[in-house]
C-alpha cells in the first residue's frame, strides 16, 4: 500500500469525519422515531403511523400511500417516518425566544457546548480495528489508500472520551443558570450533582477494561476485550457492563434517572426557557450522547466489532477457521450492537419509573461505587492470575 | 443480607423488562395483521377487528328458507325489552297459520344492546348481528322498520366511508 502524502491524509480524515457525522445524523433521527414506535409498542399502542390526519391534500396522499405500502409487513413499521421531517422543520422554523433577564452569552453558548461535547467524542471511537475500506484504483487522487475504522485512534482514547463527555455537564448547568428562572435552575443543580456522582462509578467501571487490556486506545481495548481474554474475563465484563449501562443511563439523563428534566416536577428542567433550534441542539445532544454511551458499551463489553459479546469470541475463535467471516471484525456488528443498546434505552424507559432524587444519589454512592470497585478488584485478579 | 442481595441483583428490573418485552413482541408481531385470529391492537377503520361470536350488534329479523319471516308475533321480545324499543303489530297473511308481523319497529336510539330479546325469543327469529358502526347524522335513520331501502330490519345498516382504506 502506498504511504499517503499530507494532503491525502487530510482528505482521508475529512472523508472519515463526513462518514461519522453522516452516521450520527442518520442514527439520531431514527432513534427519535424509534422512541415513538418502540414506546408505543411497549404500551400497546402503534406509535406514529401517519402525517397529520384526514385523506385530502398532500398529507392525505402521503397517508394513503403509506397505508398501501404498509400492507407489506416490514414496511408497516416505517409508516409515520415523514413526521420526522415535520419535526425538524418545526425545530428550525420556530421562534427563538431569549428571556429578557437571561444571561445572553451563556444562554447562547450552553446548547453549543452540550452538542459539541457530544459529537466530538466520536473522534476517538473506531468502528472497526484496522482498515475500514480501501479506495478503489479509479478514485481520483486517493487510489489504493486505506481508510481507518476511526477518525483518530489515539493512544489515550479513553481519557479523551471521558474528559470530553464530562464537559457536557457544563452545557446543562450553564443552561439552567443562564435562563434566570427557578425550574431550569433546579434542573441544572440536580443534573450537576447527579452527573458528577455518576461520573465516578462510570469511570471506575471503565477502568476494569483498562486493567484487563493494559491499554487506553479504543480499538486496541475493544480487540483485546473481545478476543484476548480467558474465560475468567467473563465475570468482570458482565458485571462491568451492568454497572456501566446504569451509569450511562444516568449520564445521559434518561429515564429512570431523568432528574434534570423531570416533567412532572420541573416543567421541562434545564431547557424550559429554550425554544427553536437551541432546544433542538439539546434534543440532538441527548440522543448523540445515547449513541456515544451505546458505542462505548458495545466496544468495551459487548465485543466491539466482533460477533459475540463479553469476550466469548476469543473463546470460540479457535474452533473456527482463521479466515472465517464470522471470526473477523466487521463494522456492521458494531453498529448492530449500538442499535440494540439504543433499543434497550427505550425499553428501560418504557419499563422503569423515575427514581426519587435521594434514591438516585444513594444508588450511585452506596451501591454502584462499591460494586464498581469490587469489579475493578476482580478485573485486577483476572489480569494477574491468568 | 437477603435484602442487600435483592437490592444488588436486579431481579425486579429483569422481571419488569421481560413483561414489557413480552407486550412489545405481542403488539409488534400481531398489529394490523389480517390473518391473526385476535388483535391486541390494530388500526380500526382500516383493519376491522375480529369480533367474538357472542358480540351484540344491531337487532336483525331473520327469514327462513322460503323467504318467510320467522317471527310469529308472540310479543316476548316486546315485553322483556327494558327500554321498550320494539313495537310489533300483529296481522294475518294468506296461506300462513301463524300470526304475521305487519309492523316490527325498532328504535335503535334507545336500545341498550342487552340481548334479552334474542334470549326470550322461542322461535330463533331475531339475532343481534356483528355491526357496531351504527352512528348516524339523522335521528330518523335510527328508527328501523320493515320497509325502507337498506335501512330495514332484514339487512345491516349502511356504513359511511371513513378511512383512507375505503377508496
Amino acid at each position: 500500500m502506498p504511504t499517503p502524502t499530507l494532503l491525502q491524509s487530510i482528505a482521508i480524515t475529512l472523508i472519515q469525519c463526513v462518514l461519522v457525522v453522516l452516521f450520527v445524523f442518520v442514527v439520531v433521527p431514527l432513534t427519535v422515531f424509534a422512541e415513538r414506535k418502540v414506546l408505543g409498542y411497549l404500551q400497546q399502542r402503534l406509535g406514529s403511523t401517519r402525517v397529520a390526519s384526514g385523506h385530502i391534500g398532500v398529507t392525505g396522499w402521503m397517508n394513503r400511500g403509506m397505508w398501501k405500502w404498509g400492507r407489506i409487513p416490514v414496511l408497516s413499521y416505517w409508516r409515520g417516518i415523514p413526521g420526522l421531517v415535520a419535526d425538524v422543520l418545526k425545530l428550525i422554523l420556530k421562534e427563538d425566544i431569549i428571556p429578557a433577564k437571561a444571561d445572553k452569552f451563556v444562554f447562547f453558548i450552553a446548547p453549543a457546548i452540550s452538542m459539541v461535547s457530544a459529537v466530538v467524542v466520536f473522534a476517538a471511537i473506531s468502528f472497526v480495528p484496522g482498515t475500514f475500506f480501501v479506495f478503489p484504483s479509479w478514485f481520483p487522487g486517493l487510489a489504493g489508500l486505506p481508510v481507518a475504522g476511526g477518525i483518530a485512534d489515539i493512544n489515550v482514547g479513553l481519557l479523551w472520551i471521558l474528559g470530553v463527555a464530562s464537559v457536557g455537564v457544563y452545557g446543562i448547568v450553564l443552561a439552567g443558570w443562564a435562563s434566570n428562572s427557578k425550574y431550569p435552575l433546579l434542573g441544572g443543580l440536580r443534573s450537576a450533582a447527579q452527573m458528577v456522582s455518576y461520573e465516578v462509578p462510570l469511570a471506575i467501571s471503565l477502568l476494569a477494561p483498562v486493567v484487563l487490556t493494559g491499554s487506553l486506545n479504543f480499538s486496541e481495548m475493544a480487540q483485546r476485550m473481545a478476543t484476548g481474554l480467558s474465560a475468567w474475563g467473563l465475570v468482570p465484563q458482565v458485571l462491568g457492563f451492568l454497572i456501566y449501562l446504569t451509569c450511562g443511563f444516568a449520564e445521559t439523563n434518561r429515564l429512570p434517572f431523568d432528574m434534570p428534566e423531570a416533567e412532572n416536577e420541573l416543567v421541562a428542567g434545564f431547557h424550559t426557557e429554550y425554544s427553536g433550534m437551541k432546544f433542538g441542539f439539546f434534543y440532538l445532544a441527548e440522543y448523540i450522547n445515547m449513541t456515544v454511551v451505546s458505542a462505548l458499551a458495545a466496544g468495551f463489553f459487548l465485543g466491539g466489532s466482533w460477533l459475540l459479546p463479553f469476550g466469548l469470541q476469543g473463546l470460540v475463535n479457535h474452533l473456527l477457521p482463521a479466515d472465517a467471516w464470522l471470526a473477523g471484525p466487521h463494522a456492521i456488528f458494531f453498529v448492530a450492537k449500538i442499535v440494540f443498546l439504543l433499543f434497550t434505552y427505550i425499553w428501560v424507559r418504557g419499563t422503569i419509573p423515575r427514581y426519587r432524587y435521594d434514591q438516585v444519589m444513594s444508588v450511585a454512592w452506596k451501591y454502584l461505587i462499591p460494586l464498581a470497585l469490587v469489579n475493578l478488584l476482580i478485573a485486577a485478579f483476572v489480569r494477574c492470575a491468568v | 443480607m437477603n435484602k442487600f442481595l435483592r437490592t444488588l441483583i436486579p431481579f425486579d428490573i429483569a422481571k419488569g423488562l421481560s413483561i414489557t418485552g413480552k407486550h412489545f413482541c405481542k403488539v409488534f408481531f400481531t398489529a394490523n395483521r389480517r390473518k391473526v385470529p385476535f388483535h391486541i391492537v390494530s388500526e380500526y377503520p382500516e383493519v376491522v377487528a375480529k369480533l367474538q361470536p357472542r358480540y351484540r350488534g344491531r337487532l336483525t329479523l331473520l327469514k327462513d328458507e322460503q323467504g318467510e319471516i320467522k317471527c310469529v308475533c308472540c310479543l316476548a321480545c316486546e315485553k322483556i325489552c327494558p327500554t321498550s324499543v320494539i313495537t310489533i303489530e300483529k296481522g294475518k297473511k294468506e296461506g300462513r297459520k301463524m300470526p304475521y308481523p305487519v309492523r316490527y319497529d325498532f328504535e335503535m336510539e334507545r336500545c341498550i344492546f342487552c340481548e334479552f330479546c334474542v334470549e326470550s325469543c322461542g322461535f330463533d327469529s331475531i339475532i343481534l348481528n356483528h355491526q357496531f358502526e351504527l352512528a348516524s347524522y339523522n335521528r330518523e335513520d335510527l328508527s328501523i322498520g320493515m320497509e325502507g331501502l337498506g335501512q330495514n330490519m332484514f339487512e345491516p345498516s349502511p356504513v359511511g366511508k371513513f378511512s383512507v382504506a375505503d377508496d
